[in-house]
């Protein structure tokens, strides 16, 4: 009997995704280590309509009280939370110029996520930025509940080109510096909070023809988490190009990908490797600082990649596009973990990260990733902490750091050599937070980062770190159970 | 020293030699005890249909005993199976006779039936199908607020057959118009359509004489597909083909069954006008099986014939109530216009760009790793 069925793909560890499309509907898909991993569509939010199309979609991703953006062809951004989907605060029309808003849609939206200084948790920021180059900084009360009003702060908003479209727009990590890039718009960076330009691309020379390729950005990622300085962006003449604005106003390196326009770009946790997605639906994964494509990610794959979302803690990247599939991969192997068909075209992929397995409060899952959080906030703290203009002089010092970490992704690739064979056999999520608490510690602090490599070269510490692992398994198996009783 | 080593090698080429020996004893042995089974095994293949898997035939190595062999069990499937059909007549005629429901008919085994299961089939009852639907390209040419016209144009160098083909296009489609390519470029073309207010732009592609491509834009943002074209036989090289009125056509689309096919399958409903006449007798056929979608036009007249065998059935066919028809009603086709097959290669986001267009779909060959698999 021939097979007539799809080959089965192995599931997922357990996560959250949420995904937006072309009818402005919303769809939470979760998978769940109690169904094999396998992603299911749970709920969906909202009411097909055409000219509530979301274009972009941001997600706050914090533990207490988290917050999704969302902006719709029409021009209203929402505010929803992403547990529910409740619609906090609906925006109207951005647009004080009153143009049709078909003509100059919003293309970009960034919620921010540190807090603003007064420290009321309430007040959440919004950077927006629309076809035309009208970026928008501002700054919107959530109420309790959606009856209360919404006190709007009087946006801040300024132009961010002069002629073209803008098809692109970035916030780096640290949301203090802004990269904008489209049709006809050399990618420009923005410091966000003078609002002034801070450098411009330079378009490359003409080719040995005399060829010269007109200027068109349609995706671009800051490439490190502290280090606003270097970016990539991809054009729609299928190049991607490393910018980095410390060295010169041209790309430092650019590569081809295949024949169809880049059309999402994401960076890794580890600052080095990106993903880049193309119109012809390849993805595939490149090692930035050689520029050296990694592999690519094969699964029938056949629509356009719109959006690329790296998970935050998990080694997993979702992408999604006009087939209309929500796709899950492996970063390691780049293996199709599952795929989802959502029905319609989908725009965009956000991932809840604060997603526990288990329904039951108190569970262990969440456990770990509290903790994270813990790990998380001082280093955030520290950069608000840090006004920008301490950061201005800090540069030189910055920059060492900065090829400090440069080396410590290679050393902590070398170190995780071994540990790839580990997470093969069993994707424990358990022992995988624990490693990246490990990979974690490492990156905070300097000092005790040459340590480890020296113990990864002795052999007997290895078996050490691999009991460790072992016993956390362990430990954490019998919780398991206890709960499922 | 000399004597221990020939020593050790007789010893080893002795062992060897015996292991040989064992070896060729077991087999004499295992056919021995074949060629003694042989009969018994017969008996039970006839007895339980089928021996064990250890004593195959293709296991004998006299050719005489084993094509003989082979011979009887070929009889005996063909036994077996005559019995078997000859069991389903008798029990399909007992039904008959006793008025009973048949036994059901077995179904058999084709690729289409066990083809991979697709969950973008579309169902019936999905309210975001017709949601969709509703905002997509089509839905102004399909709700009929616009009405079709089609722009069609060849490539840039076309000869023979390619003109022949757009020429019975045109008898094909209504309201549909030529142009010479000339040498403007495609996305000119489709800028013109657009100022025109065309609704779809049909670009024949030949390559040696010969349409090998069909590209169908939809205006003004509406998807390109780009179809593989082959099998062309034209209206005048069809035999005993029909000449078609001018009546504007039915549209019959068969089988696109997921979201991709039902895609195409509005494309291409949104070149025809949505107000057939039916007083035409005319019917366009898109066809899908496999992939691979068959073009057919045809013309099509119900005949009332007179025969004499049947004359029983016609008094009761009169009897009935159909009053007007006088004997037994015959629907009689002819085919005319041209045939052919198309496969779709890519569907495209937006009117046709290539270097900077998205595509939906793009076949790729790391989908064909099934033959059971289809996208339309």
């Amino acid at each position: 009997m021939p097979r007539t069925t799809t080959l089965e793909s192995p599931g997922c560890p357990p996560l959250r995704a949420i995904t937006f499309d072309v009818l402005g509907l919303i769809k939470v898909t979760e998978a769940r280590s109690k169904q094999g991993g396998v992603p299911k569509v749970v709920e969906r939010w909202g009411e097909p309509d055409a000219s509530r199309c979301v274009v972009s979609a941001s997600i706050n991703d914090r533990n207490v009280d988290p917050l999704l953006a969302v902006a719709r062809k029409s021009g209203v951004i929402e505010l929803l939370s992403p547990v529910n989907g409740d619609i906090r605060v609906s925006l109207p029309n951005v647009n004080q110029t009153d143009v049709p808003s078909q003509e100059d849609g919003i293309v970009g939206l960034h919620l921010f996520k540190k807090q603003s200084s007064d420290s009321s948790s309430r007040l959440c920021t919004l950077l927006t930025c629309t076809t035309k180059g009208v970026a928008t900084l501002r700054s919107v009360t959530v109420p309790k509940s959606l009856g209360d009003s919404t006190f709007d702060d009087t946006p801040t908003t300024w132009k961010v080109c002069a002629a073209g479209n803008v098809l692109c727009c970035k916030v780096d990590e640290n949301e203090n510096y802004a990269v904008f890039g489209g049709k006809g718009v050399e990618v420009n960076i923005w410091d966000l909070a003078t609002h002034t330009k801070i450098w411009t691309a330079k378009s490359p020379p003409k080719n040995s023809l005399g060829i010269f390729t007109p200027t068109w950005f349609s995706s671009a990622t800051f490439l490190n988490k502290d280090d606003h300085r270097k970016f990539v962006a991809g054009t729609n003449s299928h190049q991607v190009r490393l910018y980095d604005i410390s060295a010169q106003r041209r790309p430092v390196m650019s590569f081809d990908f295949r024949e169809t326009p880049i059309k999402a770009v994401t960076e890794d946790t580890d600052g080095n490797t990106i993903y880049i997605g193309n119109a012809s639906g390849d993805l595939a994964s490149v090692d930035i600082r050689t520029g050296k494509l990694l592999g690519c990610f094969l699964g029938k794959c056949s629509g356009s990649i719109r959006s690329i979302a790296r998970h935050p803690n998990l080694p997993v990247i979702a992408s999604c596009g006009l087939d209309s599939y929500l796709r899950i991969w492996d970063i390691k192997s780049r293996q199709l973990l599952s795929a989802v068909f959502l029905k319609q075209h989908l725009t965009n992929v956000v991932f809840d990260s604060h997603f526990d397995d288990e329904d039951v409060a108190g569970s262990v899952a969440p456990m770990p990733s509290s903790e994270q959080n813990v790990d998380d906030e001082p280093v955030e703290g520290d950069d608000e902490e840090s006004p920008p203009v301490i950061k201005q002089k800090k540069k030189k010092r910055s920059k060492s750091r900065s090829l400090d970490e440069n080396e410590d992704p290679t050393s902590s690739s070398k170190n995780k050599k071994p540990k790839k064979v580990q997470k093969l056999d069993g994707e424990d999520e358990g022992s995988h937070f624990a490693k990246q608490k490990r990979f974690k510690m490492s990156q905070n602090v300097d000092k005790d980062e040459e340590e480890p490599i020296s113990a990864e070269q002795e052999k007997p510490k290895k078996s050490k770190v691999r009991s460790k692992d072992g016993k956390s398994k362990k430990s954490k198996k019998p919780k398991g159970e206890s709960i499922d009783v | 020293m000399h004597f221990d080593q020939t020593s050790g090698i007789s010893t080893i080429s002795l062992s060897l030699f015996t292991a040989t020996i064992r070896g060729m004893g077991n087999k004499r042995k295992d056919r021995e005890v074949q060629s003694d089974d042989d009969e018994p095994m017969k008996s039970r293949t006839k007895s339980t249909d089928g021996g064990k898997p250890q004593l195959l035939p293709s296991m004998i190595k006299n050719k005489e005993k084993r094509s003989a062999l082979y011979a009887k069990l070929k009889l005996e499937k063909k036994t077996e199976k005559r019995k078997k059909a000859k069991a389903r007549e008798a029990l399909e005629s007992k039904a008959l006779e006793l008025g009973e429901e048949l036994p059901p008919k077995k179904v058999p085994r084709t690729i289409e039936n066990t083809r991979e299961a697709d969950e973008t089939v579309c169902r019936p009852d999905d309210e975001e199908l017709f949601a969709g639907n509703d905002a997509d390209e089509f839905s102004s040419v399909l709700n009929s607020q616009r009405v079709p016209k089609v722009l069609m144009t060849t490539c840039r160098f076309n000869s023979t057959r390619g003109p022949a083909l757009i020429k019975d296009l045109l008898t094909v489609i209504p309201n549909s118009e030529y142009y010479k390519r000339g040498t403007y470029d495609l996305k000119k073309i489709v800028e013109y359509a657009n100022n025109k207010e065309y609704t779809s732009v049909i670009v024949v592609h030949t390559s040696r004489r010969e349409p090998d491509a069909l590209l169908v834009i939809g205006l003004p943002n509406g998807p390109t597909a780009h179809f593989k074209l082959s099998n062309l036989v034209l209206h005048k090289d069809l035999k005993n083909h029909g000449n078609p009125t001018g009546h504007k056509p039915e549209l019959v689309l068969n089988n696109f069954t997921t979201r991709l096919g039902h895609r195409v399958g509005r494309l291409i409903q949104s070149l025809f006008p949505q107000d057939p006449e039916f007083r035409g007798r005319r019917v366009v056929t898109f066809h899908n099986q496999r992939d691979f979608i068959f073009f057919r036009h045809h013309r099509y007249i119900f005949e009332s014939k007179e025969d004499k065998q049947d004359a029983n059935d016609q008094n009761n066919e009169t009897e009935d109530g159909k009053t007007t028809l006088k004997g037994k009603v015959i629907a009689r086709l002819q085919e005319c216009g041209p045939r052919f097959t198309l496969k779709l290669t890519s569907l495209q986001h937006g009117t046709f760009d290539t270097k900077g267009g998205e595509y939906e779909w793009v076949h790729k060959p790391e989908m064909d790793t099934s033959r059971r698999r289809f996208f339309l």
